[in-house]
């Protein structure tokens, strides 16, 4: 049903072209000499902070990932339906939904994995399956729980990557290693490695593309919490960096504290697409207002034009404005000062994306 | 603070190179880190031979004169047939681990996403578990060959066109094997399974086959009958199965192309 699916974007995330000169550029395009990658490392640090310059490389594509109506059946069970995905450069991306909603299967079909049954694909600009090889070139990924040879220590699993990779790759993995904080266990075998650590050797390994585009599926699973917010600041890192993230998730608070888009997909489908911040206000400008005589402020808040309605909350009253509500705040916050009231609460109301999740999903249960 | 500087270059577009050394060398390493697979094939090919020679040599110096001499080709022919068993058998665990160890660990998929065409990465299977095995028999075989050689005393020493054809008819033999079980493990994705199906193909069931003659014809397309039709005639007397050097290359050839296309097509196709 793709006609349900609800797309909420914030302009100033569409991109245009002229904002693509400021934009981190795909080295698939670009110029033959190389780039620069400088990485600051803390000696001793579980993870290393790193600055990175931001890519010059030459490209064109805003988006890392576009899909069209991508789908994927596995015989009558439709896993992946008609899914339109677009994933802006240089963002952190949360791809959330409940256990089963297809998140792995899209992710898979992204990376070659498994085929797609209907539907197009672009990764970095590239379609795949035709030019999987050179758009995967720049894209690292860890699909479910990362898997090694436990027989093979940390840097010979990466230089066993490494060979199937570019020549470069293998230059990389002692700056790899340093940055998941894992360079004083490279040479122990896998098979001792915690599931953090796994888990820290399963980035170093996406790390020997260099990427532009990492595609992390549920990478917080079994890790604690330390290891998660490890993790978190990590991910923050590699956007600051000028890479893309996309982050698989069924947690919300997680995907709320990490990224800055989100679609949120249930049964095979995209149900919302958008910025945090627009998904948590629900597309509509809500307000919180507490005053000192409630009655009377609710009285000027219904007459007022911008205001589709007020409702009264234990925190104040809930003021959700109109769609052509301009200047509505500021016209709202005069005429109740003038009628002598006085304002302890004005701010824009906020809800979490747990609850705007759980809105939905409920909206779509009543549907169905 | 330290600071590193990694240059990272454009990528390489697949078209420049489908094939690279680096990739049998990654293959190579995964090989020899295992330890009890290479102990194995160290055990069924160099340790038999050192053993033989050891008990040969022993028996002779203690009775000579009912025990001959350790070498000679009487020797190197008993020696061979024992070798060529064990060769197969190592062969066998390498190719079914080649094929089957990726997949098992659920290296497989971090593999394909890599980009890297899935063909490129099962061909590269194929020199790197020759690169494990084929020393290791190698080393087996030169013991037999100089312990015949040396040792042979009064008796019969092979020729040097001898050893260098029983040299090449074990390894090929040793490599056939390797890729059998490589394309079976591939296609299957069970290195035990594989290794239970080859070996019991190989070492029980063909050598029965071979002595059915009602099966008349279809007993040439046994790979047990082709090889045996290539051993050098000095060692191994009389042919089984009757058939012209022709067919019994066609047979050795059609025995490594169809396990390896069979492969091939199971590891570009499977889900990773």
């Amino acid at each position: 049903m793709p006609g349900r699916r609800l797309v909420l974007e914030d302009d100033s995330n569409i991109l245009s072209e002229d904002d693509e000169e400021s934009l981190p550029r795909p080295k698939t395009a670009r110029a033959p000499a190389p780039s620069v990658m400088t990485i600051a490392s803390q000696t001793g640090g579980p993870m290393n902070p790193q600055k990175r310059t931001k890519r010059q490389d030459g490209g064109s594509a805003g988006f890392v990932v576009e899909t069209s109506a991508l789908t994927k059946r596995f015989g009558e069970r439709i896993a992946v339906d008609n899914v339109e995905l677009r994933i802006p450069r240089g963002s952190a991306f949360g791809y959330l939904g409940p256990n089963g909603a297809g998140k792995t299967t899209l992710i898979r079909m992204l990376l070659g994995l498994t085929k797609a049954s209907a539907g197009k694909m672009r990764l970095l600009g590239r379609p795949v399956p035709e030019e999987r090889g050179v758009a995967l070139a720049r894209v690292g990924a860890i699909v479910e729980e990362p898997r090694f040879h436990g027989h093979l220590t940390g840097r010979e699993n990466l230089s066993v990557i490494a060979a199937a990779r570019e020549p470069e790759a293998h230059d990389r993995i002692d700056a790899a290693l340093a940055r998941v904080g894992l360079s004083q266990r490279a040479n122990e075998r896998v098979k001792r490695y915690s599931l953090g650590m796994r888990q820290r050797l399963g980035v170093a390994r996406s790390l020997l593309a260099d990427p532009e585009l990492l595609i992390l599926d549920e990478p917080t699973n079994g890790l604690d919490p330390a290891g998660i917010h490890e993790f978190r600041d990590m991910i923050r890192g590699f956007v600051a960096e000028g890479r893309t993230v996309l982050l698989s998730s069924h947690l919300l608070d997680e995907v709320e504290k990490i990224c800055d888009e989100v679609a949120i997909v249930d049964r095979g489908q995209i149900v919302l697409q958008g910025s945090i911040a627009d998904l948590a206000a629900g597309g509509k400008q809500t307000i919180l207002i507490a005053t000192s005589d409630e009655d009377q402020a609710i009285g000027i808040l219904s007459a007022h034009r911008g205001v589709a309605s007020a409702a009264r909350e234990p925190e104040g009253i809930r003021v959700t404005l109109t769609a052509d509500s301009s200047g509505a705040q500021d016209d709202i916050s005069r005429r109740l000062v003038l009628a002598g009231l006085a304002i302890r609460r004005f701010e824009p109301a906020r809800i979490s994306l747990e609850q705007r999740f759980l809105e939905i999903t409920s909206r779509l249960e009543e549907a169905a | 603070m330290s600071t590193t500087t990694v240059t990272a270059a454009p990528p390489r577009t697949r078209t420049q190179a489908h094939w690279r050394p680096r990739l049998v060398s990654a293959e190579l390493l995964k090989l020899r880190k295992r330890r009890g697979l290479v102990i194995s094939a160290l055990a069924l090919t160099i340790l038999p031979m050192v053993i033989a020679y050891i008990v040969l040599l022993s028996l002779h110096a203690a009775n000579p004169g009912k025990h001959g001499p350790a070498g000679g080709l009487a020797n190197l022919s008993g020696s061979m047939d024992v070798l060529t068993t064990l060769s197969t058998v190592a062969a066998i665990l390498v190719g079914a681990t080649l094929g089957a160890g990726d997949l098992g660990s659920g290296v497989f998929r971090e593999l394909v996403i890599t980009g890297r065409s899935r063909i490129a990465l099962f061909a590269a299977r194929v020199p790197a578990g020759l690169g494990l095995v084929l020393p290791i028999v190698g080393a087996g075989f030169a013991i037999t060959a100089t312990g015949s050689t040396v040792f042979a005393g009064s008796l019969e020493a092979p020729s040097a066109s001898l050893l260098v054809e029983s040299a090449l008819w074990l390894g090929l033999v040793t490599a056939v094997s390797l890729v059998l079980a490589l394309g079976v493990s591939s296609v299957l994705g069970s290195r035990g399974t594989t290794i239970g199906i080859v070996l019991g193909w190989q070492l029980v069931l063909t050598p029965v086959l071979v002595q059915i003659k009602g099966l008349g014809s279809l007993r040439d397309g046994l790979l047990g009958a082709a090889t045996y039709r290539l051993a050098p005639a000095a060692l191994f007397n009389g042919t089984v199965v009757p058939m012209s050097l022709l067919a019994a290359a066609l047979v050795i050839v059609a025995w490594i192309a169809i396990p390896l296309a069979a492969g091939g097509w199971r590891t570009y196709t499977r889900d990773a």
